[in-house]
């Protein structure tokens, strides 16, 4: 096993692989841009390397850099995260021309199933059913809008090296096309630095079902059973849980052999997530290879909750070259688990990103409940990186029993000095439809008129308590929070 | 400051933390000021009281002033009209891009454009104009 692994990511995916690599005696090297040399990732590692600017072109994203500060602190390995580099196949040859070990898959398996032309192909191979659509060999915007035409509309526009939803369009109607793809297409290359797009029909009520595999170097690849994402907004994941109330034993059994089919036709090894569109429930439910997504995943904590398997020890002891020490009989789901993802963004005005100051944030803490984040009281939320603060996680025995875990969480987080997604979460966990589990891709969308709800008059004790903090000393309890900056609290003490 | 109806005590209890007790129920608030308003959390929801314009930055096209501003600090993608030219209402006009998203700034109503105020590449600020309209 390693020693010593660099983590090239921030926020809360690198605190929270470096916890796991705290665990097993490994020393974790954190690396900073100009924006985060007090970021939670930063102190909470053994050894820390500033490389370079705050625009992620400048530090993450530099493989220089990055191989630099490898080298420098004599690092073996290096652990991507999510987002960023991690599935970048160049930097993971880069990686490997430097004699640092890699924790992901092959520069080749990525290549087979990080291109969404190349994974549909393996897919469709492997016997894996696709959503019927196209990639345009000429790419042109005329011959795109011709392919979306020949699809059928709707259609889905999406970047062919994306992920995330970055960049990814809806088109109802063909005049609404040429403005569609040429903002597509700016947007995939902005993101991924690469403008091929794709086309796909856009499947009615849809469900977001995926399957975290886990495949070693020495041919064996189980699943780790479905996570249910249809909780999205602009394609992007609000809330994750597991099991999905779409999915029943026949259908995981029939979708987790499709999984591991496809992982195995790309050769795959280490972490990894297949994601299916999902139509109907039930036994007979349609579903539809989407994509594969080559990294460990934000809502990867739910199904290390329900399996209690460790997913970042799984892929360290892969990268290492162990083998893995289950079969898939040896795996089993127990309970359910939900995640909300708290992000700095205000629902009220279409979900626009929030920085600044978390002039107070508190975690909550219970049992069956996990939070991980990368940010603290007094950090400022920069306008470089996306939004997402923390992760909340709530385990049951029953879905029932989870979600009421995750309410209560949300009702003990309090996040002040920016607006963030948690009162949106909270009745988000309460919607009836939630509580019913009937779920689709467009529930945010649909149901935006009960969860966000026009600000009401504040009720009188909200009035009492903004009352007294207006009546304290500046200085006085709540003005300066623990944390928080002293020069900025003398400043305002002077005002 | 209560209504009518039941009395509400509050205690502060340091660090941002306040008791509030309401008809012989209590429960915990926090509260802070920040960014120019004071922010109280009780119960899951979040209050923003006597917020200044900056807490909560602005709706992009929603000022009838004539002249438009990013909703949070963004970089300019691109400029997509010129001075003089008629847009209609709903055309974008600047593109802007902040934490990984991008946020089109769209015209309010139909409009002349009378001035360009930033350039691609640019860095913005909230409430700097970035494009003036002709008025109605």
């Amino acid at each position: 096993m390693f020693t010593r692994v660099l983590v090239a990511n921030r926020g809360e995916i690198a605190v929270r692989v470096m916890r796991t690599c705290r665990e097993m005696g490994i020393e974790t090297v954190a690396v900073y841009s100009d924006a985060d040399t007090r970021a939670l990732h930063v102190t909470l590692a053994d050894r820390a390397v500033r490389i370079g600017g705050a625009a992620p072109s400048e530090s993450y994203l530099s493989h220089g850099a990055l191989l630099d500060a490898a080298r420098a602190t004599g690092a073996q390995a290096i652990h991507p995260g999510y987002g960023f580099l991690s599935e970048n196949a160049e930097f993971a040859d880069a990686c490997r021309d430097a004699g640092v070990v890699f924790i992901g898959p092959s520069s080749a398996a990525m290549a087979k199933v990080g291109s969404k032309t190349a994974a549909r192909q393996l897919a469709e191979a492997a016997g894996v059913p696709v959503v019927p659509g196209a990639i345009p060999a000429d790419q042109s915007d005329a011959a795109v809008a011709e392919a979306a035409r020949r699809v059928g509309l709707p259609v889905l526009l999406k970047p062919s090296e994306g992920g995330g939803g970055i960049g990814m369009k809806a088109v109802h109607d063909a005049a609404e096309l040429p403005a569609a793809i040429a903002q597509a297409r700016r947007e995939a290359e902005a993101a991924f630095g690469d403008g091929t797009l794709y086309v796909e029909r856009l499947v009615a009520r849809p469900r977001h079902v995926e399957f975290q595999i886990l495949g070693d170097r020495h041919g064996s690849v189980i699943h780790l059973f479905e996570r249910e994402c249809s909780i999205q907004r602009r394609h992007q994941k609000v809330l994750e849980e597991t099991p999905s109330t779409a999915v029943t034993p026949a259908l995981r059994a029939r979708m987790g052999a499709a999984a591991v089919a496809l992982a195995q036709a790309a050769g795959y090894e280490n972490a990894g997530t297949v994601e299916f569109l999902v139509e109907g429930s039930g036994d007979g439910a349609a579903f539809y290879f989407l994509e594969m997504n080559a990294r460990l995943q934000v809502e990867h904590p739910i199904t290390e909750a329900v399996t209690g398997v460790d997913l970042v020890r799984a892929q360290l002891g892969i990268a290492a070259g162990e083998r893995l020490p289950w079969t898939q009989a040896d795996l089993s789901q127990s309970g359910h688990a939900i995640e909300v993802r708290i992000c700095a963004e205000d629902p009220g005005q279409n979900f626009l990103p929030q920085a600044g100051v978390l002039a107070l944030y508190r975690e909550p803490s219970m049992p069956r409940l996990r939070v991980d984040s990368g940010v603290s009281e007094g950090a400022e939320v920069s306008v470089h990186y996306d939004s997402l603060l923390a992760k909340l996680v709530a385990r049951g025995e029953t879905r029932e029993a989870a979600r009421l875990r995750a309410r209560r969480a949300l009702d003990q987080f309090p996040i002040l000095g920016i607006r963030t997604n948690v009162p949106l979460l909270g009745r988000l966990l309460t919607h009836p439809r939630f509580i019913a589990g009937d779920l689709d891709t467009h529930f945010l969308a649909t149901e935006a008129g009960s969860l966000l709800p026009a600000p009401p008059a504040p009720p009188p004790d909200v009035l009492a308590v903004a009352e007294a903090l207006a009546h304290a000393p500046t200085a006085g309890p709540g003005a300066a929070p623990p944390g928080a900056d002293p020069w900025a609290s003398l400043k305002r003490a002077r005002v | 400051m209560s209504e009518p109806g039941a009395p509400v005590a509050v205690t502060p209890l340091g660090a941002g933390r306040f008791l509030v007790e309401t008809d012989g129920r209590q429960r915990v608030a926090y509260g802070v000021r920040a960014a120019g308003a004071t922010w109280v959390f009780l119960d899951g929801e979040v209050t923003v009281v006597a917020a200044a314009s900056a807490s909560r930055g602005r709706a992009i096209g929603s000022d009838d002033e004539g002249s438009l501003s990013a909703p949070m600090p963004a970089t300019v993608i691109a400029v997509t009209v010129q001075p003089g030219q008629r847009v209609a209402a709903g055309d974008v006009l600047i593109r802007l891009e902040a934490m990984k998203m991008e946020l089109p700034v769209r015209a309010p109503r139909d409009a002349t454009v009378i001035a360009i105020k930033c350039r691609e590449g640019e860095l913005v600020q909230p409430g700097v104009p970035l494009l003036e309209l002709d008025d109605v």
